[in-house]
């Protein structure tokens, strides 16, 4: 799209070849007597230590699982354990080198990451360090009982805070590494620079992607790790995150330092499995994993196999990978061969499998491998060696012990603080800007062309003689939110945003007009069509710390972005334990006018997934207020806009829209017009169709209606809406959503349930039909209008005098809809 | 048949009743003279008995309700009937559609329509139920105007608005005492109770003070009242020569003084005297007029009003022909006494107990009044001060004489005009020709 880039048609229709390089696969071939030049006995011991630990830990859980008992310590663990015994080597190989800076994510099967990660950070940091970071964790909550039980060194201390941390988080105890809320697949601490594992096949593969980018974008050293499996790379998600990481316009139109690629290695765990699918030779068809980097861009990322039964060769790759990184080439892909002896979890038989296969891979273990190395490289003595393993089975014991003691590691006290999980859904932060230093932007904000053109635009729809202003003239709705945008941008170093078209073309909508000139590319940029990576990168940027408004254009794309907006998106903040924070804003757009793919109100499906904010402002006042108090949060806010309002004016805040900051507290409903006979309570742009409504139900019935536009969906303060009801005795919740399972339902059923005594007929909701969305020519019959408002009113809740019905909303034809399921 | 129990109208300030306790369940068996609950007023507490026998079919307060008098607090009746009838409120609104062209044509206030006959299941909004129990609203009867005919808030509004808003005591007396509702509403459902009726004047305002009347008041009144109700009363005026009975008093003064003689004997006594002998020529005076027959009595039974602190009385003297004048005297002064302290027996207060009462304004100067007869007596006189009049003393010498005011109201229907004047005559003759029963001692 920049006009800086010319597509010349005698160039690209040139006839030619794509050559590619040869994509080396286990390449590695050093002894341990040869990289004794490279590694002290001490680092190699540790090497082996670290693979020894994460053996014992997995087969610790392994024996808890299928036995209920390790030496002699009995426990039930119902929970989940996917389990890597054998893929140490890979786990420690990649951690190895990495300082606390650098970021990995995992998957469902990480607890081997996260030891290594861990162990790898405690021989980076100091004793101080060490002690600051566990005593200020949580306060101090899970090193209280490691640190009561020491004696020895810190970084000794600081392994069992490791490893009972991460144990105690399994086995769901408050003084786990996240309160117990994320469990085995979800346990991750940050301050080692272990971001979140992902129960979702692939989950990292875009949220890396984000992390990643926060990294670059804000100038952060290190680099993201993200470690996905080998079946993961047949996910949308990890093939969008990699489009993304992909970009050339990293290369091609990011300015000055900020040109270049992603601090980015997609670390393909290859375990070779994919549950019970193999992805060599059955589920998968790229052989070798490697092979899929050569496609995605000339670098072809740098791609290669790794055999990651050798520590040495994981460790020799990174020490070369991140070289690649900091010359800002970026991203890589790393094959890392690796072999699981446990099940996908303790419940598989291994059917898909030869007890052959199993036993030929025991042969080649990397511990017993690496020991035996180690031993005729004159590093470490057998004595030595079986020394690390008791010491090894002696710090699992203890911390077994430790963690399944109800007393020294309780489970949240749900009894006595039943809010406890409620309480953690939300941060409810009110934060100026995530990082104090001073935001990048290409000139003050008054030469702005945009805010300047605003400037001469009327900001009340109306003028004294309550005639509206002409359309150009008006102060619309888009100005609301762009208003607010331009705002956070000039407040925030750390607020981007991308999407579809957001830059140069403004979005889709014109919200971003003027932006392209006030901000760097860095901080607006057009994001491949994937809305999956939109939103899954946005979620890992945020995760790292900063602010992002993400926009996916039509509501309708919501279902590209299924998993990041309701798995990954809703759940961080509680699953660390209010760890993290979520300052995302994503914006998205209700269709009109383009049929059924891009005319629909999917509120609802937002709404119903708890720890996302949901609003849906429909006047600029509004928009603008609910903009800010989003970017002020830090708290996930889906926002929904609707293109019925874009060029709409404010017709009701007198005075017009403010020109300064304000905030409208999210969940808040306004009543837009006061009445006494019947309330109506709208989401989203059917306030208009409602207003007229109102009009109508005055003039021709004598009918006093009050209209309350919702603004929010969740949080929803009922309290207005039940005054009114307890007033007016009756309501007609509507919107455009599709009526079946719509919020407008939920929003009934609740005042059902806190009005009874006040209603004087059932809450009845008029939304869109069950069906697709039509032509707009059709769209009439499709969407609430205010005729059908009133003749729901009639039909249902009070018989006007002298008012004939044109729509059938008796209820034999909702039974009639209902049974054919329209 | 089924039949309402009501709580009683204990007394005729009571507006409502707290029900104390129900001693019978709903669907309890209950036998005529059964104590059904108790009940208090603001000072005592009553028991109410069944009336009937029967079930107990329905009650439509519970403990601690306050409760309008003469409003149904329960149905006693035979399995199966219908109490919805006498359910409260439902007679009220049963009355509605007489006035309901007075309800404002809003599209809140449809038509009050009533179903003929309540099937016991009723459609109706939460909303409506609510405020049908808040206005008393007896809201079974009545036809819904929301969709499927269900009962909305409006048809309860509008039933109200239709509704009596004063209690079955308040409209009583609001009627009979041209009061208004005022500000205030006390009862339930926002109704106004007797309590709160004010007599509004356009002249004055509410500017003055309410008195209640004492007890003795309410007797006067309610007796004076039945007086001129049931009786067609007229009075005659006469007046007497006093010049004799003046100076019988004044030789009466003087032995009395003299200590010659204990009683005082006064003016009055000495009229009484008078009056006795004429009833006993006169008999059809000295009775009761008792609708359709009269009572004649025998003896003279002489009432004598007394003017008291706490109101007029009229005690009795029994046999007063029997007596002498002294003894008359004394007896007249005893039960006046007796009425100044409040401790004459009530017997002698009824006006059943006199065949004949004097009331005596003399002392206080009146010159002619019209006594009200003291019913079923079928005459009352007046004895009126003493004025001098000019006077024919014969040979065309004219001079100035004490003369007594007689006043005699008499009821037409027992009496004619005509014997009431000679009645009146005699009692004049009597008064002018009054002699000493005795020579006075020289």
């Amino acid at each position: 799209m920049p006009k800086s880039q010319f597509i010349d048609p005698s160039e690209v229709r040139k006839a030619g070849e794509i050559t590619f390089s040869p994509v080396p696969v286990n390449q590695y071939n050093k002894s341990v007597e040869e990289e004794k030049a490279n590694f002290s006995n001490e680092d190699l011991l540790r090497i082996y230590r670290d693979m020894v630990v994460i053996r014992e830990f997995e087969t610790m859980l392994n024996l808890v699982k299928i036995r209920g008992d390790y030496n002699g310590i009995a426990y039930d663990h119902p929970g989940p354990a996917h389990l890597s015994i054998g893929q140490e080597a890979a786990a420690v190989g990649m951690a190895y080198t990495l300082g606390v800076e650098d970021f990995i994510f995992g998957s469902h099967r990480s607890h081997g990451e996260i030891l290594a990660k861990g162990l790898s950070a405690i021989a980076k940091l100091s004793d101080e360090q060490l002690m600051q970071v566990m005593e200020s964790h949580f306060d101090g909550i899970t090193f209280a009982p490691v640190k009561n039980r020491h004696s020895g060194t810190v970084k000794e201390l600081a392994v069992k805070f490791l490893i009972y941390g991460t144990l105690a988080e399994i086995f769901a105890r408050e003084t786990g590494f996240n309160k117990g809320l994320g469990g085995s697949m979800h346990a991750f601490f940050t301050p080692f620079g272990v971001y979140p594992n992902n129960a979702i096949v692939g989950g990292s593969g875009d949220i890396a992607v984000g992390a990643a980018l926060y990294k670059k974008v804000n100038r952060k050293p290190g680099i993201v790790v993200a470690n996905i499996g080998d079946a993961s790379m047949a996910c949308g998600p990890v093939w969008e995150g990699l489009a993304f990481a992909t970009m050339d316009q990293f290369n091609e139109l990011w300015e000055g330092n900020m040109k270049g690629g992603l601090p980015l290695i997609i670390n393909i765990m290859n375990n070779q499995y994919g549950m019970g699918g193999q992805t060599c030779g059955e589920t998968a068809g790229y052989n070798i994993a490697a092979r899929i980097g050569a496609g995605l861009n000339a670098d072809q990322l740098h791609a290669e196999r790794v055999d990651g039964y050798n520590p040495l060769a994981v460790i020799d790759a990174y020490k070369r990978k991140r070289k690649i990184l900091e010359e800002k080439r970026g991203p890589v892909l790393l094959d890392v061969l690796t072999y699981r002896y446990s099940g996908h979890s303790p419940s598989d038989a291994s059917s898909y499998r030869s007890k052959e296969e199993v036993e030929a891979w025991e042969a080649q273990d990397s511990i017993a491998w690496f020991g035996r190395e180690l031993v005729k490289a004159g590093v470490s003595t057998e004595e030595k060696l079986t020394g690390i393993k008791g010491d090894t089975i002696s710090l699992m014991e203890s911390s077994l012990k430790l963690a399944i003691d109800y007393d020294i590691s309780p489970r949240m006290d749900m009894a006595k603080y039943p809010n406890l999980i409620g309480e953690m859904m939300f941060g409810n932060e009110s934060v100026d800007r995530m990082e104090d230093r001073t935001p990048e932007v290409n000139h003050p904000m008054a030469e702005n062309p945009r805010v300047q053109q605003l400037a001469k635009k009327e900001r009340f729809a109306f003028d004294e003689n309550g005639k509206a202003h002409s359309k150009i003239k008006t102060y619309a709705y888009r100005d609301g939110i762009f208003e607010a945008i331009i705002d956070r941008f000039y407040k925030d170093p750390t607020l981007i945003a991308y999407g579809e078209e957001n830059r140069d073309w403004g979005g889709a909508f014109a919200v971003y007009r003027g932006l392209t000139e006030a901000l760097p590319y860095h901080r607006l940029f057009n994001s491949p069509i994937a809305e999956g990576a939109i939103v899954g990168t946005a979620i890992g940027y945020a995760m790292c710390g900063g602010r992002v408004i993400p926009e996916i254009m039509y509501c309708d794309f919501l279902g590209r972005c299924g998993d990041q907006v309701f798995n990954q998106l809703p759940k961080w903040q509680a699953m660390s334990g209010n760890v993290i924070k979520m300052p995302v804003v994503l914006r998205v757009s209700v269709g009109s006018k383009y049929g059924a793919q891009h005319s629909q109100d999917w509120t609802a499906l937002t709404a119903q997934i708890p720890g996302l904010k949901v609003v849906f402002p429909a006047t600029p006042y509004d928009a603008k207020g609910l903009m800010n108090a989003a970017l002020q949060g830090t708290d996930p806010v889906i926002f929904f806009e609707s293109q019925r309002l874009y060029d709409m004016g404010e017709m009701f805040h007198k005075g017009g829209v403010p020109e300064g900051y304000y905030e409208i507290p999210i969940g808040e409903p306004d009543i837009k017009r006061e009445g006494k006979d019947v309330t109506i309570l709208t989401i989203g742009a059917t306030l208009y169709r409602a207003m007229e409504a109102a009009d109508i139900l005055q003039e021709k019935y004598g009918v006093s209606a009050e209209v309350i536009d919702a603004r929010s969906l969740s949080p929803f303060n009922y309290e207005p809406v039940l005054a009114s009801v307890k007033k007016t005795g009756r309501i007609v919740i509507s919107g455009d959503a599709s009526t079946r399972g719509s919020f407008m339902k939920e929003m009934a059923q609740t005042i059902s349930e806190l009005a009874f005594d006040d209603l004087d007929a059932p809450p009845v909701v008029v939304g869109s039909r069950n069906w697709i969305t039509p032509a707009y020519e059709l769209e009439n019959s499709f969407f609430p209008c205010a005729e059908w408002l009133i003749d729901a009113i009639h039909e249902k809740i009070v018989p006007l005098k002298g008012h004939v019905v044109k729509n059938n909303f008796t209820s034999a034809e909702q039974i009639r809809r209902n049974k054919l399921g329209v | 048949m089924a039949i309402p129990v009501l709580m009683p109208r204990q007394g005729q300030s009571v507006e409502t009743c707290i029900l104390g306790e129900w001693l019978k369940k709903k669907g309890d068996v209950v036998k005529a003279g059964d104590i059904l609950f108790s009940y208090e007023t603001d000072k005592a507490s009553f028991e109410e008995d069944a009336k009937a026998d029967g079930i107990l079919l329905d009650v439509f307060f519970a403990e601690g309700d306050e409760v309008p008098v003469l409003v149904n607090v329960a149905v006693i009746g035979a399995i199966g009937e219908s109490v919805d009838e006498f359910r409260p409120g439902g007679q009220v609104a049963a009355t509605a559609p007489e006035t309901q062209d007075t309800v404002a044509e809003t599209v809140a206030a449809p038509e009050v329509k009533k179903v003929a006959e309540p099937s016991g299941k009723v459609k109706i909004s939460p909303r409506a139920k609510n405020t049908a129990e808040k206005m008393g609203v007896d809201y079974q009867i009545l036809q819904g105007s929301g969709p499927d005919g269900r009962i909305i808030e409006r048809d309860i509004e509008a039933a109200a608005q239709v509704m009596p808003k004063l209690t079955p005591l308040a409209q009583e007396k609001a009627k009979a005492e041209s009061l208004k509702p005022g500000e205030t509403a006390s009862g339930l459902g926002g109704k106004t109770i007797a309590k709160d009726l004010i007599s509004y004047n356009p002249v004055y305002g509410d500017d003055f003070e309410v008195k209640k009347l004492t007890n003795m008041r309410k007797l006067i009144a309610k007796a004076m009242l039945t007086s001129l109700q049931n009786s067609a009363q007229l009075t005659h005026h006469m007046s007497a020569d006093a010049r004799k009975i003046m100076a019988l008093r004044k030789k009466f003064k003087k032995v009395l003084d003299a200590g010659q003689i204990s009683q005082n004997i006064t003016i009055n006594d000495l009229v009484c005297f008078a009056v006795i002998k004429a009833l006993k020529k006169y008999p059809q005076v000295n009775s009761h007029f008792i609708g359709d027959s009269m009572r004649w009595f025998k003896k003279v039974h002489l009432g004598l009003a007394v003017d008291t602190d706490r109101g007029l009385m009229v005690p009795v003297v029994k046999n007063a022909d029997d007596l002498s004048l002294e003894g008359l005297s004394a007896q007249l002064q005893a039960i006046a006494g007796q009425c100044r302290k409040g401790n004459v027996s009530p017997e002698l207060l009824a006006p059943e107990a006199a065949s004949f009462t004097i009331s005596n304004l003399g002392n206080y100067g009146v010159e002619m009044f019209t006594p009200v007869i003291n019913i079923p007596q079928t005459a009352i006189l007046g004895v009126c001060t003493i004025v001098p009049r000019p006077k024919d003393l014969g040979d065309g010498v004219y001079g100035f004489v004490p003369m007594m005011g007689l006043s005699l109201t008499y009821d037409h229907q027992a009496l004619d005009g005509g014997e009431a004047t000679l009645f009146l005559r005699e009692i004049k003759e009597q008064i002018e020709n009054l002699t000493a029963p005795f020579p006075f001692p020289q």
